[in-house]
């Protein structure tokens, strides 16, 4: 299966291009035009994705995250979530990076097929990392609604944790 | 965004300034330069998906694909900007595939397209919460984790993963529909709208 996953990325160019000289498009023109957007798009999104990575620094240096996390690992417990992942269920909104490595060192810790580990990895794909995207997609907009959007998507994310763990636990 | 912001701000520095003072313009440095690095890898990124994606766009497979999401999209996200309507089709159908490097220039693009239309404030919450909350079919990226760490089964996490991120998203869908509510309802009859919702949550 791995090998079909594999597969998929390589033939969905392969496709794109061979349908495209089909269709008579000027392929080469037509990729480069595409890749000029690139650094413009990144410098219109490059302060928000900065300041959310400096404020990340910030809480972790402070030691204001761990201090949350001990407030709220009591809530995660009582909604069945094992507080060995809280500090993944912390991180993952925040940045992607940083939750690969929190995520490599729960398997690591517990062992890739033990319960914990596998909760982990549901709760790690149930959700994308949500401060990145809102503030990457709400960059310089006029008309904002950040903050009930955002509240939704962490309230939607707490109800997939809970449900992951619930289903790995019958499953 | 600018309370919560100024809150966690003031608190980590105030925090830092008690406790180690000399390490605040350390960290602040190492975020901010994490920050220019991912954007970097970013450009990288997006140059190999945008060049992909004007391909798909000078085909006419975009054209073809926001066709057939095209009434779906435009009954969840009430909004009847053309293009729009397109970037957001394939912001979804290469979600779905799990190809995230190009799903994030549609959003971007998306959301900007949708920042000129009326109901701007509800559709491109919708469009947020659609992304946060995971569209992804097959969480590839942890199966090959699980893979390369020799795991007995990989791929027993794939079911969970669909149905949590399921309940994730419809919880979201749900809730953005409650709460910011669209300024215009769209002309269908009423009773077109629970089998819209039904729909728009299948995806």
């Amino acid at each position: 299966m791995s090998y079909f996953l594999a597969l998929l990325i390589p033939s969905i160019f392969l496709l794109s291009f061979a349908y495209a000289l089909l269709k008579n498009v000027k392929v080469y023109d037509s990729f480069t035009e595409g890749v000029k957007g690139a650094v413009p798009l990144i410098l219109s999104v490059f302060p928000y994705i900065a300041t959310v990575m400096m404020l990340t620094k910030l809480l972790e240096v402070s030691g204001l995250q761990a201090q949350l996390l001990r407030w709220i690992s009591p809530l995660f417990d009582f909604l069945g979530i094992p507080k060995e992942i809280s500090p993944l269920l912390f991180m993952k909104p925040l940045s992607g990076s940083g939750s690969i490595a929190v995520l490599t060192d729960i398997l690591e810790t517990y062992g890739v097929d033990s319960y914990i580990a596998r909760c982990a990895c549901v709760v790690y794909g149930t959700t994308d990392t949500i401060f990145y995207i809102g503030a990457v997609y709400f960059a310089g907009l006029q008309r904002k609604k950040l903050t009930s959007a955002l509240l939704i998507a962490l309230f939607s994310y707490l109800v997939g944790s809970v449900f992951s763990c619930f289903l790995c636990r019958i499953l | 965004m600018n309370i919560l912001f100024s809150l966690l701000f003031l608190l980590c520095t105030f925090l830092l300034l008690c406790v180690s003072p000399d390490t605040f313009l350390p960290s602040i440095l190492e975020g901010a330069s994490r920050g220019a690095s991912v954007s970097v890898a970013l450009i990288a990124n997006y140059s190999i998906w945008m060049g992909l994606m004007r391909i798909w766009e000078d085909s006419g497979v975009a054209r073809s694909a926001s066709k057939l999401l095209r009434p779906l999209v435009k009954r969840v996200f009430k909004t009847d900007h053309e293009e729009a309507l397109q970037t957001i089709s394939m912001n979804l159908s290469v979600n779905l595939l799990g190809i995230s490097g190009a799903a994030t220039p549609y959003g971007i693009r998306s959301a900007k397209l949708l920042d000129q239309t009326e109901n701007a404030e509800y559709a491109s919450a919708m469009l947020f919460v659609l992304n946060a909350t995971s569209l992804q079919i097959i969480p590839t990226s942890i199966v090959s984790v699980r893979v390369g760490m020799l795991s007995a089964n990989p791929y027993d996490i794939i079911l969970p993963t669909i149905f949590a991120s399921l309940l994730s998203t419809i919880v979201g869908v749900a809730l953005t529909r409650l709460f910011i509510r669209p300024k215009t309802e769209a002309k269908q009859p009423s009773f077109f709208f629970k089998k819209v919702k039904t729909r728009g949550v299948s995806i």
